[in-house]
C-alpha cells in the first residue's frame, strides 16, 4: 500500500497541504497555479490529477473535470505500482459525485478493493459507494467481508441494516431476515454484544419476522442490560408483549410505566388495547404517513361481553384514580384526560353514558380550559358525540365559564378555548347571523379590554388575546360567505392587518390573509404575507401549498418561478446529499437510523407536490415562451421534448405518492388547495373536520400530475404537425403531418381524455356541442383548462378539418367572453375566481394554440424570398386551410382584445375611487347589523388608548395602523396584477397581429 | 414523561413545522439531520395528545474536548403550549440519555443575556450555573451566557466556577418553568453542519 506516514497519495503533505488551503478559501486559480507546478513533479500521479479534476469541478468546468478525472481513472488502473489510497479515492469520489457519475466513483473503489484484498479502509470507501448509490445487496456483500476480515460488531450490524433496507424498500423475500437472525445468532455466541443500537436492531429484526417470544426473551437476558433507561425497556417489553398477544401480561407492564411517567398517553392508549385485547391500536401507531397522525382512533369491542367489558374498563378507572391522585399536584393532563378516554370507550360501546362524557369534559374544561391546548386535547372526544350533544356541550360551556369569575386571564383563556371548541364542532355555522356578529363584536372588546396585559412582554412573546383576532376573522369570513356582503372580509382584512402591526410574528394572522387576498386577487400581497412566513427547507414542502396552487393560476411568472426553483432546488440537494448523511449513520452505529432515513428519503422523493411541481415548473417555461415559436422549441429541446414526461405520466398510475403537506395550519374555508367554500353557496355546505383532506385528494392529484405532464410531449407532436400540414394540405390535400407524428398524438389524446373521465369520441362531442351552445360550459366542471388543451391538441391532430378549427374558435369566443359578460363591471374582489380562468385560458390552451398558428404560418412561409415570389404566393390562398388559420387569427384577435379592454376599463378606475369604494363598504350603519362593528371598536379602543395603558410598544404600533394605508395596499396589488394579465394579453395579440400580417403574404 | 418521546426522523417534518409557529430558527435542514443521526438518543420531542409534535429539544455530545459533554442546540415548545412544563420535561429527558447512555461529565448552552425567562428556567428550574460569558456571541451582537450543569457524582470542581454542589432532581415532578427557546449561535451551527 502507498499510503505513508506524511504521505498524501504519494506526495508529501506539505506539497498538498497549500493546494487544499486554496480550494478551501475558494481561490482555484492560485490552487491550479500551485498544482500545475505539482504536475510538473508528479505527472502520473491519480492524487495530483484528482486534485485537478476537483479545481476544474469547483470553477464550474464540468467536462475539462471529468475527462482529468477519467485519465486519473486510467492511471489507477492501468499502472500496477500505482499509487492506490483512500485519500485519492475519496478525493476522485467527491469529483465523481458532484458530476453525477457515482458509478465511476464506485468502480474505482470497487478495482481498488480487488487489487488489496485486505484494506479495510478502502472497503469502507466502497461500502460507502454503495450507500450512496442505495445498493443494499452490495452494501450487504461488502460488510460481510469487512465482518469476515476483522470480526467487528458495528460490520455485522452494517450488513444486517442492509439486509432490513433490502426487505424494506426492495420488497426482497424476507426470507434474507431469517439470514441476517442467523448471523447476529452467531455473533452473539461467540462474541456476545455491546450496543444498545446492536440490540434495538436485533429486536426489530425479531418483531420483523413476528417471532415476539423470541424478542422478549432477548429482551430479558442479559442484553436486556444494554438498555439503561427502564421506562424505554418496559415501552418495548410492553409492545412486544401486545404483539404476541399475551394481553394480560402487557396490561401488567403497562401499568409500570403509566407509574413511572403517568403522562404517556400513548401507552396509556396501549394499555387500553391490551386490556379489551384489541389490535386495532396498531395500526393507528403504524400509520406514519401523515404529519399530524389521525386523531380517531377505532375500537373494537364485539369480542366482548358486556359484562367482560364492564369489570375492565372499572380496573382501568381505578387506575386512572390511582395516576389522578398520585399527580395531584402537579398540572399533568394525561391522568386526566384519560378519564375522558374511558367515558368515550363506555359511550362507544353503547352504555348511553353522554351525561358522564359531557361531565367529564367539563371536568377537563374547569382545570384546564383556559389553556390554548384544551381545544385540541379535546377534540377527538368531540368527534365521537352526534350534533346536538355537539351543541349542549358548548352550552354548557358557556354557562360553567360565565360562573366562574376568575381572574382576567383565567377569563381570557375560557372565553377563548369556547370559541375553538364552537369551530371545530362546527357549531359556530349554525348560529344566526346576528349572534355570530355580536359575538364578534364582543370578542374584539375583550381583545382590547386585555392589551393592557401584554404591555411588559417580550415582542417575541405570544400575546394574551392574541388568538382573539384569527377567531373574529373566522367569523366575519363566514358572514360574508352567508351574506356576500364584502364589508365583512373587507372588516377581517382591517382586524388581521391591525393584530399584524401589533405583533409581525403571529404566523396565523399572515396565513389568514395570505388566502383572503388571493380569494380577493390582491395575490401580489398574498404572496408578500407567504414570503413574511420565511419558509425555508423542509418548509417549502410541508407549507408551501398554502399559496402554490393561488400562483399557478396566476400572471405572477416571476415570483412563481422562484417559489418552484427554491421548492425544486432544496427537494433535489435534498436527494441527492442525504446519502452522504446516511453514512453519518453507520458510522456513528446508529442502525436504526439508517432505516429511517432511507424510509425518510423515499418519502420526500414520492412527494405528490415534488412530482406535480417538476412539471409546472416547466409548464411556466413552456407558457413564457409561447409567443415565440424558436424560443419555444428551444425549451422543449431542453425537455428532451417532453418524452421524460410522458413516461412519467405512464408510470404514475402505479406509483405511490405521499403527501407531505401540513393541511391543519389551513383556515376553515379552505381545507386543501382544491377546495374553496366561499366559491359555493353557505347552503351546500356541510361541515366535515379537517382531518385526513389528503386521503381525498390523492385520486384528483395523481390524474392531475397524469394530465399535466403530457402536455409538453403533445405541444411538441402539435407543433411537428403543423409544420407539414400547411404544405400538404395544398399539394395532397391529404389529413396533415406525417402519419408517426399524428398517431402518436392521437395515442397522448386518448390517454388525456382517459384522465378527464371520458372517451376520445365523448371528449369531441362534448366539446362540439359546448362550442355551439347546446350545452352549457359548467359541465367542464373545474377541468376547464384541461378540456380546453384537448380542444387544440384535437385541432393540432386533424389541421385540415375546418370544421374543428372553428369549433375551438368557438369554443375560445363562448368560454372567454361569457365570463367577460358574467363579470360585467364588478370588481375584482368579487369575480377573481373568473380573472383566474381566463387567464389560464388565455397562457395556456390559447397560448399553445397560436404556436400550433406559428408552426402552419411558418411553414406556408417561403424560406427564401425568391420562392416566395415564385411558387407559393399564388397557391396558398385558395387552400381551405389556409383560410382556416386566417379565420382562427382573426377570431382569437378579437376575442384577446376583448379581454384586454375589460382589464383596461378595470386598470382606468381611478386608484383613489377604489380605495373610497372599499372603505365605503366598512361604514357600520349605527342601528342595524351588518360589517363596520368590529372595526368601529377597535377604532374607538385605538383613539382612546394611553400609553400608559397598553405600554409604548403596542401604544406606537396602534398608532401607525391604519385603515387606508392597508385598504390602498390590497387595492395596488390587484392593479398590479390586473396589469401583469394585461400585458400577457397584449404580448398575445401583437403576436396574432403579427401573424396575420404574415398571412397576408401568403 | 408524555408525549416526550425520542424523534424518529419522520418527526422532522412537524418539527420544523413547529418552527414556523414558534420562532424562526435559521437551522438547515441538514443540521437537524446531523444531530438525529449521529446522537438519536438526544433528541426528544413533546408529542400531543392527539399526536402533534408541539415542542423538541436538540442536542449533541461535544466529541472533540477532553471532558465529555453534552450540549443543548436548541429547544421549542409551540406557544400554545408554554407554561406546561414541557420545556422542562424535554431538558430532563436530553440530559437524563447524556448522563446515562453517554455517561457525560456536564451538559452546557448558550443563552441570551437578556433572555430573562430562559435564564430562569435554566438557572433556578435546571439548575445550570454560568460558567462564562461569550461575548458577541450572537449575530446580532448580543453576549451569551456559557451556562453549565454538572451531573450526580461527576462533579468538577476545577471546572465549576463557582464549584458549589448542586442538587437537581430529575423526572418526576413537573415544574412549571417557563418554556423559552434558547437560540445558539448561527455561526457555531455552520460550523457544526459542515463538519464530517
Amino acid at each position: 500500500m502507498a499510503s505513508k506516514f506524511g504521505l498524501a497519495g504519494g506526495i508529501p503533505e506539505r506539497r498538498v497541504r497549500p493546494i487544499w488551503d486554496a480550494i478551501d478559501s475558494r481561490q482555484f486559480k492560485n490552487a491550479l497555479k500551485l498544482l500545475t507546478s505539482l504536475l510538473s513533479k508528479y505527472p502520473k500521479s491519480p492524487y495530483a490529477l484528482a486534485l485537478k479534476a476537483l479545481i476544474h469541478e469547483r470553477m464550474g468546468k464540468p467536462d475539462e473535470a471529468l475527462a482529468v478525472c477519467l485519465d486519473a481513472k486510467d492511471l489507477l488502473y492501468k499502472d500496477d505500482s500505482s499509487l492506490m489510497d483512500d485519500l485519492t479515492l475519496s478525493t476522485l469520489q467527491i469529483v465523481f459525485q458532484r458530476l453525477d457519475h457515482l458509478d465511476l466513483a464506485t468502480s474505482c473503489y470497487a478495482h481498488a478493493c480487488g487489487r488489496f484484498p485486505n484494506n479495510l479502509e478502502l472497503m469502507m470507501g466502497l461500502f460507502n459507494c454503495y450507500v450512496r448509490e442505495y445498493s443494499f445487496v452490495k452494501q450487504q456483500q461488502t460488510a460481510i467481508k469487512m465482518y469476515k476480515l476483522a470480526g467487528e460488531e458495528r460490520f455485522l450490524l452494517w450488513a444486517v441494516c442492509s439486509i432490513q433496507l433490502q426487505v424494506l424498500c426492495d420488497k426482497s423475500g424476507e426470507k434474507l431476515l431469517l439470514l441476517a437472525e442467523g448471523l447476529l445468532k452467531k455473533h452473539i455466541a461467540s462474541h456476545s454484544m455491546h450496543e444498545p443500537e446492536a440490540l434495538m436492531v436485533y429486536i426489530s429484526l425479531l418483531e420483523q419476522q413476528s417471532k415476539y417470544n423470541d424478542a422478549l426473551e432477548v429482551l430479558s437476558g442479559n442484553l436486556g442490560s444494554l438498555l439503561v433507561i427502564e421506562v424505554d425497556k418496559l415501552r418495548i417489553q410492553g409492545r412486544l408483549l401486545a404483539r404476541a398477544r399475551d394481553y394480560s401480561a402487557a396490561v401488567d407492564v403497562y401499568k409500570k410505566v403509566l407509574e413511572l411517567s403517568p403522562d404517556d398517553w400513548e401507552c396509556f392508549l396501549q394499555y387500553l388495547g391490551c386490556l379489551f385485547e384489541d389490535d386495532s391500536m396498531w395500526k393507528f401507531f403504524d400509520d406514519i404517513d401523515q404529519i399530524h397522525p389521525t386523531k380517531h382512533i377505532e375500537c373494537k369491542f364485539s369480542h366482548l361481553t358486556e359484562e367482560m367489558f364492564d369489570s375492565r374498563i372499572s380496573s382501568a378507572s381505578e387506575l386512572v384514580q390511582k395516576l389522578q391522585r398520585d399527580t395531584e399536584n402537579s398540572n399533568l393532563r394525561g391522568p386526566h384526560l384519560a378519564e375522558i378516554e374511558i367515558e368515550k370507550r363506555k359511550f362507544l360501546f353503547g352504555k348511553k353514558n353522554d351525561r358522564e362524557l359531557l361531565k367529564s369534559l367539563l371536568q377537563y374544561f374547569l382545570k384546564f380550559g383556559h389553556l390554548a391546548c384544551y381545544a385540541s386535547d379535546v377534540e377527538a372526544f368531540l368527534q365521537v358525540l352526534p350534533p346536538h350533544k355537539k351543541a349542549e356541550f358548548v352550552g354548557m360551556l358557556v354557562k360553567n365559564s360565565d360562573s366562574v369569575s376568575a381572574s382576567a386571564t383565567i377569563e381570557l383563556g375560557q372565553t377563548t378555548t369556547i370559541l375553538k371548541v364552537q369551530e371545530l364542532t362546527g357549531n359556530i355555522f349554525e348560529l344566526p347571523l346576528g349572534e355570530i356578529e355580536a359575538s364578534a363584536v364582543k370578542l374584539a372588546k375583550l381583545y382590547c379590554q386585555n392589551l393592557p396585559l401584554s404591555k411588559d412582554l417580550d415582542p417575541q412573546e405570544s400575546m394574551f388575546g392574541e388568538e382573539l383576532l384569527s377567531l373574529i376573522s373566522n367569523m366575519l369570513v363566514q358572514l360574508f360567505w352567508r351574506t356576500r356582503h364584502f364589508g365583512y372580509l373587507a372588516e377581517a382584512i382591517m382586524v388581521l392587518e391591525l393584530g399584524l402591526t401589533i405583533r409581525g410574528h403571529v404566523w396565523q394572522y399572515k396565513i389568514l390573509l395570505l388566502h383572503i387576498y388571493s380569494y380577493i386577487g390582491a395575490l401580489p400581497l398574498a404572496f408578500e404575507r407567504y414570503k413574511a412566513l420565511d419558509v425555508k427547507n423542509i418548509l417549502t414542502e410541508t407549507v408551501s401549498h398554502h399559496i402554490l396552487h393561488q400562483m399557478l393560476e396566476s400572471p405572477m411568472w416571476v415570483d412563481l418561478s422562484n417559489l418552484l426553483q427554491d421548492y425544486l432546488k432544496f427537494m433535489d440537494d435534498h436527494l441527492k446529499e442525504s446519502a452522504d448523511l446516511t453514512f453519518l449513520a453507520y458510522r456513528h452505529r446508529n442502525y436504526s437510523k439508517v432505516i429511517e432515513f432511507v424510509l425518510f428519503k423515499e418519502r420526500l422523493q414520492q412527494s405528490n407536490q415534488y412530482e406535480a411541481a417538476r412539471v409546472e415548473a416547466s409548464l411556466l417555461q413552456l407558457k413564457q415562451n409561447a409567443d415565440s415559436i424558436e424560443e419555444e422549441e428551444r425549451v422543449l429541446e431542453n425537455l428532451k421534448s417532453g418524452v421524460q414526461f410522458v413516461d412519467l405520466s405512464k408510470e404514475m398510475g402505479s406509483r405511490t405518492l405521499r403527501f407531505n403537506e401540513d393541511m391543519q395550519t389551513r383556515p376553515w374555508w379552505t381545507p386543501c388547495p382544491e377546495k374553496n367554500y366561499l366559491l359555493g353557496s353557505f347552503e351546500e355546505f356541510s361541515y366535515c373536520p379537517k382531518e385526513n383532506v389528503n386521503k381525498d385528494r390523492e385520486e384528483n392529484v395523481r390524474r392531475a400530475i397524469q394530465r399535466k405532464s403530457l402536455v409538453p410531449r403533445m405541444i411538441y407532436l402539435s407543433i411537428q404537425c403543423s409544420a407539414t400540414a400547411l404544405k400538404e394540405s395544398v399539394e395532397t390535400n391529404g389529413s396533415g403531418g406525417d402519419v408517426k407524428t399524428c398517431g402518436e398524438l392521437k395515442s397522448l389524446l386518448e390517454e388525456y381524455t382517459k384522465m378527464l373521465g371520458s372517451s376520445f369520441s365523448d371528449a369531441v362531442g362534448m366539446i362540439t356541442e359546448i362550442s355551439q351552445g347546446a350545452r352549457t360550459s359548467e359541465s367542464l366542471g373545474s377541468d376547464l383548462v384541461d378540456w380546453l388543451n384537448f380542444a387544440v391538441f384535437w385541432n393540432a391532430w386533424s389541421l385540415s378539418s375546418q370544421e374543428h378549427w372553428h369549433v375551438l374558435n368557438l369554443l375560445f369566443e363562448r368560454l372567454i367572453l361569457d365570463r367577460i359578460k358574467s363579470m360585467g363591471s364588478s370588481d375584482m374582489s368579487s369575480c377573481y375566481s373568473d380573472v383566474q380562468v381566463l387567464v389560464q385560458i388565455i397562457t395556456e390552451p390559447l397560448g399553445w394554440h397560436c404556436l400550433v398558428i406559428q408552426a402552419c404560418t411558418r411553414s406556408s412561409l417561403p424560406t427564401g424570398k425568391k420562392k416566395k415570389k415564385a411558387q407559393h404566393s399564388d397557391h396558398l390562398p385558395s387552400s381551405p386551410m389556409t383560410q382556416a388559420v386566417k379565420d382562427s387569427i382573426h377570431s382569437l384577435c378579437s376575442t384577446v382584445q376583448e379581454v384586454s379592454t375589460w382589464l383596461t376599463n378595470q386598470i382606468n378606475n381611478p386608484e383613489d375611487a377604489q380605495v373610497e369604494k372599499f372603505l365605503s363598504t366598512l361604514k357600520r350603519n349605527e342601528d342595524a347589523g351588518g360589517p363596520g362593528h368590529v372595526l368601529w371598536v377597535l377604532e374607538s379602543f385605538i383613539a382612546s388608548s394611553e400609553e400608559s395603558e397598553v405600554g409604548s410598544r403596542i401604544f406606537e404600533a396602534l398608532k401607525t395602523w391604519s385603515k387606508a394605508d392597508s385598504t390602498r395596499k390590497t387595492v395596488t396589488a390587484q392593479q398590479k396584477l390586473l396589469r401583469e394579465f394585461l400585458q400577457i394579453c397584449e404580448s398575445k395579440r401583437e403576436l396574432l397581429e403579427k401573424l396575420k400580417q404574415q398571412m397576408t403574404h401568403v | 414523561m408524555v408525549c416526550i418521546r425520542r424523534a424518529t426522523v419522520d418527526d422532522l417534518l412537524a418539527m420544523q413545522a413547529c418552527n414556523l409557529m414558534c420562532l424562526p430558527e435559521n437551522y438547515q435542514m441538514k443540521y437537524y439531520l446531523y444531530h438525529i443521526l449521529s446522537w438519536p438518543q438526544l433528541l426528544y420531542v413533546a408529542e400531543d395528545y392527539n399526536g402533534r409534535i408541539v415542542g423538541y429539544v436538540l442536542a449533541k455530545m461535544d466529541e472533540e474536548s477532553n471532558e465529555c459533554h453534552g450540549h443543548i442546540t436548541s429547544l421549542a415548545v409551540l406557544r400554545t403550549h408554554r407554561k406546561l412544563g414541557l420545556a422542562t420535561k424535554l431538558m430532563t429527558a436530553a440530559q437524563a440519555a447524556m448522563d446515562q447512555v453517554y455517561e457525560a461529565e456536564y451538559v452546557s448552552l448558550h443563552v441570551r443575556r437578556s433572555n430573562r425567562a430562559a435564564f430562569h428556567l435554566y438557572n433556578e428550574t435546571l439548575g445550570y450555573e454560568i460558567h462564562d460569558v461569550e461575548a458577541k456571541y450572537y449575530a446580532d451582537g448580543e453576549d451569551a451566557y456559557d451556562m453549565r450543569k454538572y451531573f450526580k457524582g461527576k462533579q468538577n470542581h476545577q471546572h465549576s466556577s463557582h464549584g458549589g454542589h448542586h442538587h437537581h432532581h430529575h423526572g418526576g415532578g413537573c415544574c412549571s418553568g417557563d418554556a423559552v427557546v434558547v437560540e445558539t449561535a448561527q455561526a457555531e451551527d455552520a460550523k457544526a453542519t459542515t463538519s464530517k
